[in-house]
């Protein structure tokens, strides 16, 4: 998996590709560690071009959040494919998570 | 739907991790000769994923020497998938519940749950090593 990342507006803005599972979780926690050492207070990351993530990977946003959190930044979500937006309401982590339907929407929310 | 019969595939992967989408890629180009739609592919595609992984990781505890056996028949109406390690075996009334408020932040332990939504029929054997999952196709 990739994640390009750029600041726009005093946004973090992430953009994912790719599976986020067992195989590469490890990786994509390495890559987000190092894009939010700065510990940027405002976090968007685009799932439009993840098709496939597993236990592995929500486990992996559920860190991310976490560790965005414990230092008081804010994280959204946006772009879900509607089989990764469902893993999100079986699981109930719609309740954790801050969720947009598009990137424009969550980018006016912060 | 073609008209391709049955198919009936046995695996054997060690418990190493890697294993895991050898056996999810050989399950789902079996299931696009069934021309099954995408969705119920993801769908299976994770459940299966998961429970191999949960296989190598509880049930085997990545002893490589052990053997995780799989095995899925596919045929017009469904899939059905038995996976089985060579351990002490689980129940599910000792999973934890990761949707409940206190267990939300938790990062792990959504597996069993994910497995249980996103197929049809789940059951157990009475040791608990042996999972069979079984979805069916809405045509």
């Amino acid at each position: 998996m990739q994640i390009r990342f750029e600041d726009k507006d005093g946004i973090r803005i992430c953009m994912a590709e790719g599976d986020i599972d067992i195989n590469t979780s490890p990786q994509a926690k390495k890559m987000f560690d190092k894009v939010l050492k700065d510990k940027s207070g405002k976090v968007l990351i685009n799932l439009q071009k993840v098709e496939y993530i597993d236990s592995s990977g929500l486990a992996t946003l559920v860190e991310i959040l976490k560790n965005i959190k414990s230092y008081g930044g804010k994280l959204k979500l946006s772009n879900l494919s509607s089989k990764v937006k469902s893993l999100f309401e079986i699981t109930k982590l719609e309740k954790l998570f801050d969720i947009s339907d598009s990137h424009d929407e969550a980018v006016k929310s912060f | 739907m073609n008209q391709t019969a049955k198919i009936d595939k046995r695996i054997e992967i060690p418990s190493d991790i890697g294993y895991i989408k050898k056996v999810s890629h050989e399950l789902l180009e079996s299931l696009n000769r069934f021309c099954i739609d995408k969705s119920v592919q993801f769908d299976v595609r994770l459940a299966v994923e998961e429970a191999v992984r949960n296989a190598i990781e509880h049930g085997n505890n990545y002893d490589k020497a052990l053997p995780v056996l799989i095995r899925y028949v596919i045929d017009s109406k469904k899939v059905t998938v038995d996976i089985e390690d060579k351990g002490e075996g689980f129940h599910l009334k000792n999973v934890p519940d990761p949707r409940e408020e206190g267990n939300l932040l938790e990062e792990g332990g959504r597996g069993v749950l994910l497995i249980h939504k996103l197929m049809d029929k789940v059951a157990y054997n009475k040791k608990g090593n042996r999972v069979r999952m079984t979805k069916f196709w809405r045509v």
